[in-house]
Formats: C-alpha cells, structure tokens, sequence
C-alpha cells in the first residue's frame, strides 16, 4: 500500500492538472502530459508488477475523463511502461539530453501506437487526425520532453517515496 | 464729525509710525513660524509616512482584489442570466451545469460537467449553450459527465444548412473545426452560411446553431463537396452549459386539427 498511495495520489493530481488549470492556459495546445512522465518514471523506478497495475489505473483513469470510447490508454500506458523497463537497460537515462530524448522517443512511439489504433479500431477512416500529429502532438511531445528532466529530478530529491525500497535511486542511473 | 476727523488725522501718524516700526517685527516672526511649521509639516509629522503608505498599498490592493471579484461575479451574473434567458427559450427540459475539466490527451476533445446521473442526465443527451451547439452526452456518472464536443472526430450531428436547406453531417476534424459531410454536389453552399441542427437525429432540438461555412470546395469527380465550418460556440473557453433532459413534445392539437381538418375537405369534396 505505502509503495502504490504515493505515485497514485500524484497521478490523480497530475491528471487534475492536465484536465483544468493546464487545459485553460493559452498554450492547452501544448500542454505537457505529465501523467506519461510519472508513468516513464515509474518504469525506471518501480517493481515491474506494483509499477505495471498503477500504470494500468492511471491510463484507465485516462481512458475516464477522455472522449475515448476504446480504453486506448488502458492498452498504449502498459505497454509504454513495458517498452520502457526495456529501453531502460539498454540505454543511459541520466542528464538533461538523455532523460529528454527518452521520453520525446516514448512519446511519439505512443502517439503513433494511438493513430494506428484509432484507425485500426474505428469502422470509419481517421485520416483528418494525421495532420493534428505534426500540428499538435509533435509540440506537445517536445514541451512533455523538455518538462521531464525538471520533474524527475523533483520526484528524484523531493519525493523518496517514489522510489520504493530496493529499487531507491535506480530512476535515471 | 469734522472734530473727530480731525481727532482721526492726528492718530493716523502714531498708527503708521507704529505699523513701520513692528511689521518687520511680524514679517521676520511670521516667516520663522512659517519655516518651524514647515520642518515640522515636512519631516518632523511625515515619520510615520512610509507606514502609512504601506497601509494604503495594502488597502489599494485590497481594493483591486475586490474590484475583480466583483466584476468577475458581474461577468458569471450576465453569463448566467444569458443562459436563463435561452433556457426560457428553449422549449425543452434542460439541466444547467458547470464546465469542471476538459479532455486530459490532446487527440480526444471532452469535456467533464458537474451534473451526472442524479441530475437525470443519460448517456446521449444533448449539450447546448446560448451560442449554439456543444456536444452530446458519452459517458455519466452519479455526480459527473464527460461531454463529447462536435469538435472530436467521433462525433456526428445531422444537420441542415439554414439558408439553402441542404441536409449534411457535421463531424469533428479534431482542432477548432468541424466537416460537413454527405454534402451534395448540386447543393449550393457559401462561405458565412450558417448550419443549423436538422432534429432528425432525436437527440437536439431542430434550428439550434452548430456553426458557419468557412470553406467550401468543389475539386475533384464524385457525388459530395467539401465544406469546413467552425463551430458557432467557443469550445475552449466554455463555462456553463445546458444539457437538453427531453427534447419539445409535439404540439398536441396539432393532429387531430389535421385530421379533422382532412376530413372536413374529404366530406366537402
């Protein structure tokens, strides 16, 4: 319970903050998606199982308050986590560049996981939601790229109990 | 008289001799008095001046606070006395309710209102404001609904244009327009029409405004044209809404007035 209160009550915040205060901001076009921050985090962080059914609930919760019908976030946010916990060995996630990189990388893979999804999924071709990649997700993806370093180092130093025991200071090194 | 006139002449000269020799007397005390009351005025009482100027900043920004919350009561005063007014209109059993939060990813557009299944708000109902139409009804909770906007690509209204009455579909292109399909070729539509709801879908009354033509394209072989309209509402910046519960029964005399009325003809003829 102590290792999934934490990131979960800050996952229900972040998610707060993406549907109101940064949602009415001028820049809501741009808006970073701080709720794949903390799940990219949490694939660098946490035990695959306690990490995977809180990833699963955020997207779920996602899923709620979007005007999705599909419940693609309850598939893309596992399976990001996933390719995350895999990246993670592989690559070097310490640093501005590093860390930036990552999540702009795993965010677009998402996106594209997404359009393929809605096109696979709906019974009507979504070929007008192509140009809202390049308008839209492309930036938003930069801004959530460049927010992370920021918002890791905070999880990093102010929120320990991010990092649950035996896995603490693994995120990013 | 002339006695004390003369009397006068003589104590005019001790009076001038008298002012010559104490005015500058006066004039020097005078200007010392008026110099210590001047040190005193300026420095010496103005101590406690930045006190008080602090005070008064607080007290002025008191003021500006107030003065906004003021005018922003004023302005959700109007917005609502606005909706009332096109609730009266309305001739349908509307809920009002609140714009709580909007869609979390930017490829879906939502809404989330504070008015759910308690309220008797169902899954499918219509979302109007005073500027025209908002969305529908896609999921409900107790106490909360999230609203799908004409804006997003999974969203479909049958429509009418107003001024030529062809009828066409208005579906989300995802950002801040909408697309209108099914359009006839032969159909005649211009940029600045307006595109009203047809009520053939059961869920929004009929003439309720979704929004105008912005472009209309007729390239290319096939039996539809393209036209893009933005929608007459600014989604973004939405605050209240009414959520249509029942849509106008028919009028109820209307059709036994008829059949009477084609009875009536039928018996004639």
């Amino acid at each position: 319970m102590k290792q999934i209160a934490p990131p979960l009550f800050l996952g229900i915040l972040f998610l707060t903050l993406q549907t109101t205060l940064l949602a009415s901001s001028p820049l809501y076009r741009i808006r970073p998606d701080l709720v794949l921050i903390l799940t990219l985090y949490l694939s660098l962080s946490y035990p695959m199982v306690s990490g995977g059914i809180l990833v699963f609930f955020l997207g779920s919760l996602l899923d709620l308050f979007s005007g999705n019908s599909f419940g693609l976030f309850t598939f893309s946010r596992p399976l990001i986590f996933m390719i995350a916990r895999l990246l993670k060995e592989r690559f070097y996630v310490e640093g501005f560049l590093p860390q930036f990189l990552f999540v702009l990388s795993l965010t677009l893979v998402e996106g594209l996981l997404i359009l393929i999804l809605l096109n696979g999924l709906n019974p009507r071709p979504v070929g007008r939601l192509y140009p809202l990649w390049v308008f839209v997700f492309l930036p938003q993806s930069l801004i959530t790229g460049l927010v992370t370093p920021f918002l890791f180092s905070f999880f990093k130093q102010r929120l320990p109990l991010l990092s649950p025991q035996g896995t603490k200071g693994s995120a990013g090194s | 008289m002339s006695l004390r006139v003369k009397q006068r002449r003589g104590i005019e000269f001790f009076d001038a001799l008298l002012m010559e020799v104490c005015s500058p007397f006066l004039k020097s005390s005078t200007f010392v008095l008026k110099t210590v009351h001047g040190v005193f005025q300026e420095y010496v009482f103005l101590v406690h001046l930045q006190k008080e100027n602090t005070l008064l900043k607080q007290k002025i920004i008191d003021l500006q606070k107030e003065n906004h919350q003021l005018k922003e009561e004023a302005l959700g005063g109007e917005r609502l006395q606005k909706l009332m007014q096109f609730r009266e209109k309305v001739a349908a059993s509307v809920i009002a309710a609140e714009v709580i939060g909007q869609d979390p990813s930017s490829w879906f557009k939502s809404l989330t209102i504070n008015k759910g299944e308690t309220d008797g708000v169902r899954k499918g109902m219509a979302v109007i404001s005073p500027e025209g139409v908002i969305g529908q009804i896609l999921r409900t909770g107790p106490r909360h609904s999230i609203v799908l906007l004409i804006t997003d690509y999974n969203s479909a209204v049958d429509s009418i244009v107003q001024r030529t009455r062809a009828k066409a579909i208005v579906e989300g292109k995802g950002e801040n327009r909408c697309q209108l399909k099914y359009l006839l070729r032969a159909e005649e539509v211009a940029v600045g029409d307006i595109v009203v709801t047809s009520g053939l879908g059961g869920n929004f009354p009929k003439g309720l405004v979704v929004g105008e033509v912005r472009k209309v394209e007729k390239t290319g072989q096939g039996v539809f044209q393209y036209a893009e309209l933005v929608p007459s509402a600014d989604l973004s910046k939405l605050e209240e809404v009414l959520v249509i519960a029942e849509s106008p029964p028919p009028p109820p005399e209307e059709k036994p007035k008829k059949t009477k009325r084609a009875s009536g003809i039928q018996k004639r003829k």
